[in-house]
């Protein structure tokens, strides 16, 4: 059957999470991933991840991120090992990096010298700003990115410190997928390369998106401070209220009509009740008032209580989840969401799964995150063509670890 | 030149998750036809609110999420009209669908139906939950983000959690779809047929919380599930923090040197040599104290003061901005991350999201926004799908065509 990337090399600089999990989004599917490791570098090469996870957490997310790919260290402070470093990305269909543009630039890895290699190159840079404008310079650093998005005041409540939520970046890795195979694209049709920038403001402001148009068509005020959840818009849709055992439920019933005459008994309300009898008035006329009475209904009984009723009467409204549920939920297994490994050193693993499901060419799990340069002699043979006592030769030289 | 120009793609779907996907293909030149009924079309086109303001005399929720698509309005309740979509399928290489599997059955356009009409067709398909569910409900990005842990975690203790902002999870969903569609259809050329890609809300929105779902589900650390007040972050030089007049992003190390350095920008040189916070695990552990008293220091003075300070001392930091502060932000418009558009609607140009992708060579374009209501229909039946005139006609009488 074969898999979706087989026969694309990449060959991967990558020191940050987003900007791995990209390119381990395409090891899923077939890609040679080659990760280059300098000297020395701990985790197998990555060092930034989330300022909510300890550092001795880290290496769980290398698990993660170094997945089926390869990993060979080389040590670039020698002018050898950088020389190998661009003969191995000239020798990839495609090379990601989320270092600076100097550095590249210093190792003779910027676009320019790597095409006058390699013409069809597809070139993929993961900033943190872009490749113009003022600020191209600015260290590669989610948060900062996170910052000028605009959603950091506004995503809690009235009064609340701002909200750094660290999912900006992640579009970033889906970003890096997508821009990738549509360059991999371009280039079967033409032979053209080229050279893709994702960035981290790129994606924060991707995944922002519904927020940023509709402030930039509308430029209402009510776009950039925290609504509260006793203003809500619609007491039905986009609003949270506490349950008895003190755990919160959200309700996503845009169409109130459709909903309300469900809803209305559960909550110990007459569906004919004239306060609430239209969609104007329990969205308008009467809205704070419903919020009310809802946000008593809901203290009233448990989480467990409303998650049932929700289910039994076909209503669009769930308990908000802790990690504890995807953890345990049977249905992420089944869908390849979390899978369960069995780790030679780690024992038993759960790691993130496959977000994607292709019929004839899925995913699949070839082999666990390799260790720091297990593989630098294979992968210098099979795309450099060197031979074995080639590499011993830098091995003793200290260039190689392997 | 567009590198998707020459694919074509059936988009049948609705409000944003599927819209999203086949946007990301449209706005690098693949020819979308977004198949709507004709009687009021894409029910993103009846949207009148956000956030309870108005939309106003352009609807940007439906004409940005639909720019560079054709719309082609067919009742799929009439077999003629499922007819005409069958043979537009045999013209197309990708089919995009976010409408539930009971509609798609019923119309004769689910994947067993559609490819043994054109066995090369990439299927594609977002899902609310996955191909296996625990729930037939509706999925709406809010229900669904509930379940994944990645709210609950976010806001101060005893707040409620939070919403990672309006369409989060569908922009994860939509960006992840578009990435398997094109890894489809570059499988095709080895594999010489199509197949079936499914990306669920769930599935994408679990990955939103990679980082620290990645680390509780290796580790089983209950802090990583449960919301971390940001008075107790794991490292305390890395968090926001209110000036005198706006909250700002700081983000440095937990090392010595840092430490140090930022005790002189504060004018606290002495603060350095207490014993409280000489090593990164004693600011760690006494991380409440510390936030507390850089709280007291930093709120003493505006904004500027810090950021002048930090930033020449080449501290990663930033103002914590809004979406007005996002609208005018040079480094977005310099990269084509934010873009102007012709808007017929109101006869004028305006403000939209551009390109979250940079393709050197053939860079994404916005051709023109939204379509209208079946505005394509007759060019598309007639130029592409080979009917007579005299069918168009038949089909307008009978409703079949708008």
């Amino acid at each position: 059957m074969g898999q979706a990337l087989q026969g694309v090399t990449v060959v991967e600089l990558v020191d940050g999470f987003w900007a791995s999990l990209g390119t381990t989004f395409m090891a899923d599917f077939g890609a040679q991933v080659v990760k280059v490791v300098p000297g020395g570098s701990p985790v197998g090469g990555l060092v930034k991840a989330h300022r909510d996870v300890p550092p001795e957490h880290v290496r769980f997310l290398y698990q993660l991120v170094g997945r089926n790919k390869l990993s060979a260290a080389l040590d670039i402070s020698a002018e050898e090992g950088q020389e190998l470093l661009r003969r191995l990305a000239a020798a990839a269909d495609v090379f990601v990096s989320d270092w600076s543009r100097r550095d590249l630039q210093a190792l003779g890895l910027d676009y320019e010298s790597l095409r006058a290699r390699r013409e069809d190159v597809v070139y993929v840079t993961a900033s943190g700003f872009g490749q113009d404008g003022p600020d191209a310079d600015l260290p590669n650093l989610d948060e900062l990115a996170a910052a000028r998005t605009g959603l950091m005041p506004i995503l809690p409540q009235p009064g609340q410190p701002p909200v750094y939520a660290g999912h900006g970046q992640i579009y970033g890795s889906g970003l890096l997928l997508l821009g990738t195979s549509i360059a991999l694209w371009h280039r079967e049709r033409t032979g053209e390369g080229q050279w893709v920038d994702v960035s981290l403001l790129a994606a924060g402001i991707y995944g922002a998106t519904l927020d940023v148009q509709a402030y930039l068509a509308m430029r209402s005020e009510r776009f950039l401070r925290p609504i509260s959840r006793y203003d809500a818009g619609n007491p039905m849709s986009g609003t949270y209220y506490m349950t008895s055992d003190g755990r919160w439920l959200t309700l996503t019933m845009p169409d109130t009509d459709r909903y309300w005459p469900r809803l209305a008994p559960l909550v110990g309300l007459d569906p004919a009740d004239p306060r609430f009898d239209s969609h104007e008035k329990r969205c308008e006329v009467n809205r704070l008032e419903l919020i009310r009475l809802l946000e008593e209904a809901f203290r009233g009984a448990t989480a467990d209580h409303w998650k049932r009723a929700m289910e039994e009467h076909d209503l669009s409204g769930d308990i908000i989840e802790d990690y504890s549920y995807p953890a345990n939920d049977r249905f992420a297994r089944q869908n390849g969401y979390i899978l369960s490994l069995s780790h030679p050193v780690m024992g038993q693993l759960d790691l993130l799964g496959f977000p994607i499901y292709m019929s004839e060419t899925p995913a699949a799990l070839d082999r666990l995150a390799p260790c720091s340069g297990q593989h630098t002699a294979q992968a210098l043979r099979s795309l450099l063509g060197l031979s074995e006592e080639e590499v011993v030769g830098l091995q003793q030289k200290g260039i190689l670890r392997v | 030149m567009l590198p998707l120009e020459g694919l074509r793609i059936v988009d049948l779907t609705v409000w944003f998750q599927g819209p999203i996907a086949t946007r990301l293909l449209a706005d690098f030149g693949a020819e979308v036809i977004h198949v709507e009924r004709p009687q009021g079309g894409d029910p993103a086109r009846g949207v009148r609110t956000i956030r309870a303001v108005p939309v106003g005399d352009w609807n940007q929720y439906f004409l940005v999420n639909n720019r560079n698509k054709k719309s082609v309005a067919v009742d799929l309740n009439q077999e003629e009209g499922q007819a005409i979509v069958h043979r537009l399928v045999q013209e197309s290489d990708a089919f995009v669908t976010n409408l539930a599997p009971e509609h798609l059955r019923r119309w004769k356009v689910d994947y067993d139906h559609l490819r043994a009409i054109n066995p090369r067709l990439v299927y594609g398909m977002a899902t609310g939950y996955g191909r296996f569910a625990p729930t037939q409900r509706p999925a709406f990005d809010l229900t669904v983000q509930a379940l994944t842990g990645v709210m609950a975690r976010l806001g101060e203790p005893g707040e409620p959690p939070i919403y990672l902002g309006m369409g989060s999870g569908d922009a994860m969903g939509g960006l992840l779809l578009a990435g398997g569609v094109m890894m489809a259809l570059l499988a095709r050329r080895h594999l010489g047929r199509g197949q079936l890609v499914e990306v669920s809300l769930y599935g994408a929105q679990l990955y939103l919380g990679a980082p620290t779902l990645q680390a509780y589900l290796s580790t089983g650390d209950d802090r990583l599930r449960r919301q971390r007040s940001r008075k107790e972050p794991v490292n305390p030089l890395n968090n926001v923090f209110a000036s005198a007049d706006r909250w700002l992003v700081l983000c440095l190390p937990n090392e010595d040197a840092a430490w140090c350095a930022l005790c002189e920008t504060l004018d606290r040189p002495e603060l350095a040599a207490d014993q409280r916070f000489a090593t990164a695990r004693s600011r760690e552990e006494n991380s409440r104290l510390l936030t507390e008293l850089l709280d007291d220091i930093i709120a003493s003075r505006p904004a500027e003061h810090w950021l002048s300070r930090w930033r020449e001392r080449g501290f990663p930091c930033a103002p914590v901005n809004t979406l007005a502060d996002l609208a005018a932000d040079p480094q977005a418009w310099a990269n084509g991350y934010l873009m102007r558009a012709y808007c017929p609607e109101i006869d004028q140009e305006v403000d939209v999201p551009g390109m979250a992708l940079t393709l050197s060579r053939t860079p994404g374009q916005i051709r023109h926004l939204g379509p209208e209501l079946g505005q394509d229909t007759e060019q598309v039946l007639v130029e592409v799908l080979g009917y007579s005139w005299d069918d168009v006609i038949r089909f307008k009488d009978k409703g079949v065509i708008l």
